[in-house]
């Protein structure tokens, strides 16, 4: 062996003589380090706790109506006062932001599922059968998403579950299209040349290169999709086409809200508002932070 | 760019046949069908196989389609059940109006977020940039709705500056004539989509501002104003073109909540009213509309693009 | 010196961005006269950019010039005001930049773009400007310059490009011009044709010049004194003349011993030896990075000379007669132990690696062989593509050759001429769209999927960018695991064996497989990239421009390593690039591709020494020899390549040929061997002995 030898990889590095930490590690310290991203996290936390665990703390009746309790405000008793029917708007809150999250997440989850598969499938087979998908995605991404939502809402009346899918119907057009483009891309990489050179097949493309190389654009592109459909839970149940009554969510008590601008009701809105913008806007946090935790991890420091 | 064209526009056709494909399977989830929905709960099943028959519902799926669509093509789309008159027309009233609220938001949002965008991008990494990044992602998360109640709040209710209604007029003449009543809907909907086209004319900017033909403009004596306006403007803006095309489903989305809470007489609004009362012809057919104006749109945004763009302008 | 046009005084550049701050430049001391070209040289990271483009103030993003001054004129450049620094730029000083696509406006025109420093440093209308853009146009050799006013950067081609960067540096006829690797981006015979016009410019116009370059060659015969830098400082600084013939600093040694291709001895007065058989010397190790300010001499931990003191203390400039600092023209180096300046007293065994390279058994048995194959590409995607009558590539056009067991064959060709395509097509990675690839005597068409799999042990690829090919998820250790568990070849603790055996063969510390592709330098990717490549113990390797991203020094550890282990395990090697040098340095035959046509074949000693081929001539003209007294040979190409998607009738290269007649044009020359067996050439007036020269 006449090669020189090298020096040590990195001299610089104090750790050069350990091993490299894995990359979910390394993911975790880049996220830990976003500021941001971490708030958003932290606030998340905590808006789950607030309604899962609040009524633990503050239990109210969200079933019954009390007129004799109607329309009070922020006070002693109901430190965010009553609705217009005489619930606790506090435990309101908690009770219908479970309804905004659960049906949030769940959607979210669902289309991020079924719209990584479609793409996957398109971008992975390509030629006629991706431009076929590709052609019935764009239709459908034609057609703006709420007015879809309203059309189908209207002809079926929602609970939880149908909410739940009514959403994830509409919402698995934007990752299938994002997915689709990712493994389309992932395809053409030389590693995925290097492989088959080694005698590697379709399969191992697949399962070793493609899927793990995308799952984190399938990661971050989840949580920009459980805030859009906590969105457009919120907006549904706004233009009167949520589930009903005495069911609520933060968009339905909005909704009400707005009815009593005029006489000066503003606990009934800022609450739920901000609440809707709080848990968005933690979710939108959530995945740049992922976005950044993974993309440089891949790169020099 | 002939070549270019001809692919644009071909695939603009088979999505928008594919988008009446969509309405038209939404028409026959309804509940009961079309006919229980046009003759009514009580409508017996004779009355319900008669119309049916009459109206060719009964015969095979595809034929119906065929049927629609050409339908569609005379331009008939149906009568509302509870306006007294057909869809087309309606539309026609309504179109027009939800037209100047949208390209009013969208020209304001544009005069809005290439100044802020820059701005961000030249004070990148210092306080304004902070605090606009900032502001752009509680604006991405912020509800329409939301963002139009603490208007109608502040600017009507605590400051009585604004009307909280929009102006109710004929015409859009009419609605022009009242503009104090026009700014709150016109400035709830650009808000909508402000945020999303600075955060792209920031990061546009940037990229543009890396670019190594800046260097050599540098490297000529040209002024870093200059250089913005003459060199990176021009590149920036170019792909904003594409950007409005695919931001056009958001800005409808945006006017039909900005419609109902407003009472602004278009499209919008009249979808809103329709979903309450179960009008389903009209439901379908503003669908239709504004799937198709979708893809019209960003098939005029690609084209401008291309147009704009000499790199593709001259490929044959 | 008062007579100066620039004078750089102890610059020092700083560069934060990240939470570290890089120290760019570290003292820097240059001295230009008026109409004087200065060549600044080293290799990636030096400094040399930094050099250039602080003199307009032009640097990156979080760079500022943290001490010294830059006089230019009288006007010290590095405290001026942006207005004062504007009005300098452009006008008495004029840039080039590397890359001619990316350093024009996409989206403006040619004309707007030459005219705007006129607009701005002149009194001249708009029209006026436009004139004397077309006449500058016409002036750096732009064929129908009204018209070209006109288009935008994307019509024109890499060398059209770039001569318009250089019009419009020249057009307000500037006292100093800094062109930054003006050549770098192009193909050579383009290269030539813009360091002619640069030098032919510079005559007419009475600059000066600072040319910054990586390429030794490049600056041999262009400029009147050299500064070589490293780790951001001055290595050393001379006239052309004395510099290479007797380089001082061990740095400036070193990089002259790792040129690939001498057709002279690196040294004046040592043995002459020729460059295929001799083992390239190698600095080991890499430049520093410059984030922490080194102690003591920046090249000492990869020099072979280096004692305590070189480690302790910073060499300064000296011209190793006595203390004082030297003069500005002066041979001046910053080391401690320089060479001996004496003819004959620097023995070229003391920096050559002492294992003289032994030949490898080459065998007559035919391992891989092209019959006949071409590739052709449809012009536009989508489904339409394949109608008949289809705008066409034709990538690589009927190419036939042979690689025998044990020999390296090389491939060199510019840019665009379907040497890599016809390298995919040589290990299967694409299907060629006629004639057939035979490997041991099979037609690879004709192999079953088994068949198939089983020969991809036998032909494995090396890639030009290693760390493209690498799974960046996955850490080095399964990386070269990958080619055995998809052959089933081994348990675990044979797999772990293997893999540890080609970490040594390659180099590389046992320690690597914990850690992921990004943790390596380009050098260390290139390195891994063979040794997975090797790890199904191929019999051939297809080697895509194995070291062109590799900067000089760590280019000679990859082409040893190669040669080396192909001693070792008996391997054969098809080598395709760009780089005449490199091919020359490691081919036993070569190839000459020009635009999908191969137009020359043969052992590399004769295809070199005595060209048949008029294009294989011009190549070998237009190349650099790093010596300044290099006569200027034959007669370089000129024009440009034309389009592979209309390539013109008869022979191809007959547009660009001197010999060309009309017999060219209708008919295309059949191979031929006209001298000796083995040499074949497809020309109607190859350059044969009888001939009469074309130059």
């Amino acid at each position: 062996m006449t090669t020189p030898a090298l020096e040590a990889l990195d001299a610089t590095q104090p750790d050069a003589a350990r091993a490299t930490p894995g990359l979910a590690r390394r993911t975790l310290a880049v996220f830990a380090r976003n500021k941001l991203a971490l708030a958003g996290a932290l606030v998340l936390l905590a808006l789950l706790a607030f309604c899962f665990l609040g009524p633990l703390l503050h239990p109210t009746d969200q079933i019954h109506t009390d007129l004799s309790q109607a329309g009070l405000a922020p006070g002693a008793g109901h430190p965010l006062g009553t609705t217009d029917l005489g619930y606790d708007l506090l435990g309101r809150l908690m009770y219908g932001g479970r309804t905004s999250l659960e049906v949030g997440l769940a959607a979210g989850l669902l289309a991020t599922l079924f719209g990584t598969l479609y793409g996957a499938v398109a971008g992975y087979f390509g030629g006629w059968v991706d431009a076929a998908m590709m052609r019935v995605t764009d239709a459908a991404l034609a057609i703006p998403a709420l007015f879809l939502l309203v059309v189908v809402a209207a002809i079926v009346t929602p609970s939880k579950p149908v909410l739940i899918l009514i959403i994830a119907s509409v919402a698995w057009l934007s990752p299938a299209r994002l997915i689709r483009g990712e493994a389309l891309a992932l395809r053409g990489r030389d590693y995925i040349h290097a492989m088959r050179l080694m005698g590697g097949g379709g399969g191992r493309a697949v399962f070793r290169h493609i899927v793990p190389n995308a799952i984190g654009t399938v990661i971050v592109n989840a949580t920009f999709q459980v805030a859009d459909a906590i969105l457009y839970v919120a907006y549904l149940s706004f233009l009167g086409l949520s589930i009903p009554p005495p069911a609520a969510d933060w968009g339905s008590m909005l909704s009400t809200g707005i009815t009593y601008t005029q006489v000066g009701y503003w606990w009934l809105i800022f609450p739920p508002g901000i609440a809707i913008v709080l848990v968005v806007a933690a979710f939108n946090f959530i995945g740049d932070g992922l976005r950044d935790a993974l993309d440089v991890r891949l790169k020099n420091n | 760019m002939i070549h270019f064209l001809a692919k644009r526009i071909a695939q603009a056709l088979v999505v928008l046949l594919l988008v009446s494909v969509i309405v038209f399977v939404l028409l026959h989830l309804l509940p009961g069908g079309p006919a229980r929905a046009i003759l009514g709960v009580q409508a017996t099943p004779e009355a319900i196989a008669h119309f049916n028959h009459q109206q060719g519902y009964d015969r095979s799926l595809p034929e119906q389609y065929a049927m629609y669509l050409g339908r569609l093509l005379s331009g008939d789309l149906g009568e509302s059940y509870k306006l007294n008159q057909s869809v087309a027309s309606l539309l026609g009233e309504r179109l027009p109006k939800t037209a100047l609220l949208a390209g009013l938001a969208l020209a304001l949002a544009a005069l809005l977020a290439v100044p802020l965008g820059i701005l961000q991008a030249l004070r990148r990494g210092k306080a304004a940039d902070y605090v606009l990044t900032g502001a752009a992602f509680l604006a991405y998360a912020t509800p329409v709705f939301f963002l139009g109640l603490v208007l109608i709040l502040v600017f009507s209710q605590q400051l009585p500056l604004l009307p909280a209604e929009a102006p109710q007029a004929d015409t859009v003449g009419g609605l022009l004539a009242d503009l104090p009543a026009l700014v709150l809907p016109v400035v709830t909907t650009a808000l909508g989509i402000v945020a999303a086209f600075s955060r792209y004319m920031r990061s546009a900017v940037l990229d543009n501002l890396g670019e190594e033909y800046v260097r050599t403009a540098r490297a000529k004596g040209q002024s870093e104003a200059r250089i913005m306006a003459r060199h990176v403007l021009r590149n920036a803006l170019i792909p904003l073109a594409t950007l409005l095309g695919l931001y056009l489903p958001t800005l409808f989305s945006g006017t039909l909540v900005v419609e109902s809470m407003f009472n602004y007489p278009g499209m919008g609004l009249l979808f809103w009213n329709a979903a309450q009362g179960s009008d389903f012809p009209v439901l379908l057919g503003v669908t239709l509309v504004v799937g198709v104006a979708t893809v019209l749109g960003s098939l005029i945004t690609d084209i401008a693009y291309a147009v704009l763009d000499p790199r593709i302008r001259s490929v044959t | 010196m008062t007579d100066s046009l620039l004078r750089i005084d102890d610059l020092h550049v700083e560069i934060a961005g990240r939470g570290r701050t890089v120290h760019a430049l570290d003292g820097i001391d240059l001295d230009l006269a008026p109409g004087e070209a200065l060549g600044i040289v080293g290799e990636s990271g030096c400094g040399k950019t930094m050099t250039a483009l602080s003199v307009l103030g032009l640097l990156p993003h979080g760079g500022k010039v943290t001490g010294g001054r830059i006089l230019f004129d009288g006007t010290d450049l590095a405290a001026a005001p942006e207005p004062v620094l504007r009005n300098v730029r452009g006008n008495t000083v004029g840039m080039v930049f590397q890359d001619p696509l990316t350093s024009l406006n996409p989206t403006l025109t040619i004309g707007a773009q030459v005219a705007e420093p006129l607009l701005l440093h002149t009194r001249l209308t708009r029209a006026e400007a436009w004139a004397k853009a077309e006449e500058t146009l016409r002036l750096v050799g732009m064929p129908r310059p009204a018209e070209r006013l006109r288009n935008y950067p994307h019509q024109l081609s890499g060398g059209m490009r770039q001569r318009v960067a250089i019009a419009m540096a020249l057009i307000c006829e500037p006292r100093l011009l800094i062109a930054d690797e003006p050549t770098t981006a192009l193909d050579v015979t383009t290269q030539h044709q813009i360091l002619e016009l640069i030098d032919e410019l510079r005559a007419r116009l009475g600059m000066a010049m600072i040319l910054v370059t990586h390429d030794l060659g490049v600056i041999a015969r262009r400029v009147d004194r050299v500064a070589v830098m490293y780790g951001g400082r001055i290595a050393e600084r001379a006239a052309v003349r004395p510099l290479f013939a007797t380089p001082r600093h061990r740095y400036t040694q070193a990089l002259f011993a790792a040129l690939p291709e001498l057709p002279r001895p690196p040294l004046g007065g040592s043995a002459p030896v020729t460059g295929a058989d001799r083992p390239l010397a190698t600095i080991p190790g890499l430049p520093p990075s410059l984030v922490t300010r080194p102690t003591g001499c920046r090249f000492a931990p990869r020099c072979g000379f280096a004692t305590d003191i070189c480690h302790a203390a910073e060499p300064e400039l000296t011209d190793g007669l006595d203390d004082t600092p030297p003069a500005a023209g002066a041979h001046a180096f910053a080391c401690f132990h320089p060479t001996d300046p004496a003819p004959g007293a620097e023995p070229a065994a003391e920096i050559l690696p002492p294992a003289p390279a032994r030949l490898p058994v080459r065998t007559d048995e035919p391992l891989l062989r092209l019959a006949d194959v071409s590739k052709t590409y449809p012009l536009h995607g989508g489904p339409f593509a394949r109608r008949k009558g289809a705008a066409e590539v034709s990538a690589v056009a009927g190419i036939s050759l042979t690689v025998r067991r044990g020999e390296t064959f090389g491939i060199v060709g510019e840019s665009g001429c379907g040497k890599s395509t016809l390298g995919r097509m040589a290990v299967g990675l694409e299907a060629p769209t006629g004639g057939s690839v035979h490997f041991g005597g099979r037609d690879l068409a004709t192999l079953t999927k088994r068949e198939l799999r089983a020969h991809r042990r036998d032909v494995q690829l090396m890639f030009q960018d290693s760390y493209a090919a690498m799974d960046p998820r996955m850490r080095v250790g399964a990386v070269l695991r990958e080619p055995l568990v998809i052959q089933g070849i081994g348990d675990r603790a044979e797999r772990r064996r293997r893999i540890d055996g080609l970490l040594d063969d390659v180099g590389l510390p046992r320690g690597a497989v914990d850690r992921y592709p990004h943790e390596f330098s380009g050098g260390q990717r290139q390195r891994l990239g063979l040794a997975r490549a090797l790890a199904l113990t191929p019999s051939l390797v297809v080697a895509d421009e194995p070291v062109s991203a590799l900067d000089v020094s760590v280019q000679a550890q990859i082409l040893n390593l190669m040669r080396e282990l192909q001693r070792e395990k008996g391997l054969s090697y098809l080598v395709i690039s760009h780089d005449l040098a490199v091919v020359r340095h490691l081919a036993d035959s070569v190839g000459v591709m020009y635009l999908g046509k191969l137009v020359e074949t043969g052992p590399a000693e004769q295809v070199f020494a005595r060209p048949l081929h008029p294009y294989t001539r011009g190549l070998l003209d237009t190349v650099n020899a790093p010596d300044p007294d290099a006569a200027q040979a034959g007669s370089p190409l000129g024009g440009e390549t034309p389009s592979a998607a209309d390539p013109p009738s008869g022979c191809r290269f007959r547009t660009r040929c001197p010999a060309a007649t009309g017999l060219c044009a209708t008919t295309e020359p059949p191979p031929a061997e006209p001298e000796t067996p083995g040499h074949r050439v497809a020309c109607h007036f190859p350059l044969t002995a009888g001939a009469v020269s074309t130059g």
